[in-house]
């Protein structure tokens, strides 16, 4: 092999190697940037998650407020605050109750 | 004959000339080839640093338009239960160049927000001098996509925060509200907005002092006094007056923040520290302690208030005569003006001035709230302005620095400054000494007579052990008081053996009879009834009317 040979044979090598280099460096960017976006993808799903907690938690805040629960108590329980029904003494308790079944006599 | 040789440099010559000639097309081949691995490699190295430095345009999230990033944190309640938070919402927006038909497009969007302008959305649909037009803020997402559901050409939406408070009316003064852009406006959003905001950015939130159980007791209780007594205004606190946190404070007519902009300039004034008032004789125990500090008086002595004080032409009478000789608790129990005003007489007007100073009277209160109204207080200069000043008149004050002044007697006599912050357990509270401990025990035992037997007995709430005082101030017309026109409070402390709440609740404008012990004190009593559970104290419960 000559010398001119050997000096194209290097050159071609070294162009194949830069090509190489160039397009692994290509890949590797590319790749960061999928892993980039795809970051900023979950954290932007973050980001919607935790709007959509805060919404529900300003819900659930709203639907254990006093005034919603006082309103429900009255509605299904008939008790309301302060009223007799919420203090009672242990004496009129008993009035409270519901009457005692009748026992069945058995023969 | 041999040919002639050529000679050496012919030859050598004639043999570049054939090379070259059979070298020329592999080295354009080579200069094509580097040419284009030039180009590939430019090609190649340009996108690699694009990316190196400017990352990938195509990996950007796609958002819609921004309009403000401020954070803000959660307000919670002391329990965690959330008070004030920051929500997603959205802006309706508008292409006008893509709008077909802006009446009925207007006409459209007026079915889902009434209150919608119509004429001034038509204008701004048609304006096609801008690209995108802003048409209405703060939409919810049931809004959004009932907008979307009309399926209107060139409408759209962009993407933006609000602020919501999920307990509605709820410490709606306490808690204030902000703007559109998130501006705090009133209430603690402006009184701790600087914290509020680096709250936000740390991801924490700001925990406040109130309870919301005990706060909506007292918010129903004063909404149902001051209704009754037909007030114009009205005002509650209840303090933890150990260590200054305000568990509950209302001001009536209530405030809804979620619609702060359609609320009356009445409903969106704090009455708790933004309104001053004559305070009437909820001061009187301070007289007292005055002049028993000051050795004065003692608890041994016997006034005569059966007539009427003049006083430099003004006569100060006592609503119910007392007849006989009347002790310092019977001053307090009855509610004597001629009583207090001896005694404030005999303290005087510059150590009267110092230790209303030390109570706090005499400077804005100090709940981290927007307002702190500070208070009317004119340096008594007669005789009539020092024993006006015995019985609550001469000084207009907020309901929070009164209530902070009545800490005193959760202290052994030394004052805590109110606070809406949630303390540590372990947090160290300044106390301003006023009042010596015996002198302290002795007004409060006074107190308790207010409420056994006295002028305030409709706030007794039988095992809770109430001590307080009852004021009846009346309010100042254009020139003179009218009867008809009274500051109706009632101010106590529980439990009396071992106090540590403070309460003051005061009705504003209530009328003619219409007295603290009569409108306000029973309004306590039903309060405390129904939040001293909450604190781990026991009541007795009522017994059923038949």
């Amino acid at each position: 092999m000559g010398k001119a040979q050997l000096i194209r044979a290097l050159q071609i090598a070294a162009g194949i190697l830069v090509v190489v280099l160039v397009v692994g460096l290509y890949k590797a960017k590319s790749d960061a940037s999928k892993a980039e976006a795809h970051v900023r993808q979950l954290h932007q799903e973050i980001s919607e998650t935790e709007a959509s907690n805060r919404a529900l938690n300003a819900e659930i805040a709203h639907l254990e407020s006093p005034a919603h629960v006082q309103e429900l108590a009255q509605q299904h329980l008939d008790v309301t605050p302060g009223g007799q029904s919420a203090a009672l003494p242990e004496s009129s308790m008993a009035s409270r109750l519901p009457a005692p079944r009748e026992r069945q006599s058995h023969p | 004959m041999k040919p002639i040789s050529p000679s050496r440099a012919f030859a050598a010559e004639q043999s570049f000339a054939s090379e070259t000639i059979e070298a020329a097309p592999a080295r354009n081949r080579v200069r094509f080839l580097a040419i284009g691995l030039l180009v590939m490699l430019l090609l190649l190295s340009a996108r690699a640093v694009q990316l190196a430095f400017a990352g990938d345009p195509t990996a950007e999230p796609r958002h819609g338009a921004a309009i403000a990033q401020v954070e803000r944190a959660d307000i919670v309640d002391r329990n965690g239960v959330l008070l004030a938070t920051t929500v997603r919402a959205f802006t309706l927006t508008a292409t006008p160049e893509r709008v077909w038909r802006a009446n009925e497009t207007a006409a459209a969007l007026a079915r889902i927000f009434p209150d919608m302008d119509r004429d001034a959305t038509v204008r701004r649909l048609s304006d096609r001098s801008h690209e995108l037009v802003f048409l209405r803020r703060g939409l919810t997402p049931n809004q959004r996509d009932a907008v979307l559901s009309l399926g209107l050409a060139g409408i759209g939406f962009a993407q933006e925060e609000r602020r919501v408070y999920p307990q509605g009316a709820l410490a709606g003064h306490a808690l204030g509200f902000t703007d559109v852009d998130r501006h705090a406006l009133a209430g603690v959003e402006l009184g701790l907005d600087d914290q509020i905001r680096r709250a936000g950015a740390e991801g924490r939130p700001v925990r406040l002092s109130i309870d919301v159980r005990m706060q909506y007791a007292l918010e129903t209780e004063l909404d149902a006094a001051a209704q009754a007594a037909h007030a114009s205004s009205a005002a509650a606190i209840l303090l933890d007056g150990r260590t200054g946190e305000t568990l509950a404070l209302a001001s009536w007519p209530a405030l809804d923040p979620n619609e702060f902009a359609g609320a009356s300039e009445a409903a969106r004034t704090d009455r708790v520290a933004g309104d001053v008032h004559e305070l009437g004789s909820t001061l009187k125990p301070f007289t007292e302690a005055m002049a028993l500090q000051e050795r004065l008086t003692s608890s041994g002595e016997l006034f005569d208030l059966s007539q009427p004080f003049v006083l430099d032409g003004t006569t100060i009478s006592d609503d119910e005569r007392i007849l006989g000789p009347a002790s310092l608790r019977d001053i307090l129990a009855r509610s004597s003006n001629i009583g207090a005003a001896r005694l404030a007489l005999r303290v005087g007007a510059d150590r009267q001035r110092s230790y209303l100073a030390r109570l706090g009277l005499l400077a804005p209160p100090t709940l981290e709230l927007a307002r702190s109204q500070a208070p009317i207080a004119p340096t008594a200069r007669t005789r009539r302005d020092i024993a006006g000043l015995g019985f609550g008149y001469g000084l207009a004050a907020t309901p929070a620095s009164l209530a902070g002044a009545y800490t005193i007697f959760a202290n052994n006599g030394a004052r805590v400054t109110p606070s809406l912050l949630m303390r540590l357990p372990d947090a160290q509270i300044r106390r301003t000494t006023v009042f010596s401990p015996a002198v302290t025990q002795q007004v409060l035992s006074y107190m308790r007579s207010v409420v056994t037997d006295g002028t305030g007995r409709a706030a007794d709430v039988p095992g809770l052990q109430v001590a307080g005082k009852t004021g009846t101030a009346e309010k100042l017309g254009d020139d003179t008081y009218s009867q008809d026109h009274n500051f109706s409070s009632f101010a106590g402390v529980f439990p009396a053996d071992t106090p540590r709440y403070v309460i003051f609740l005061a009705l504003d404008d209530t009328g003619a009879g219409a007295a603290g012990g009569a409108v306000a004190a029973p309004a306590v009593a039903r309060t405390l009834r129904r939040i001293a559970p909450m604190l781990g104290l026991r009541v007795e419960p009522r017994l059923p009317s038949h």
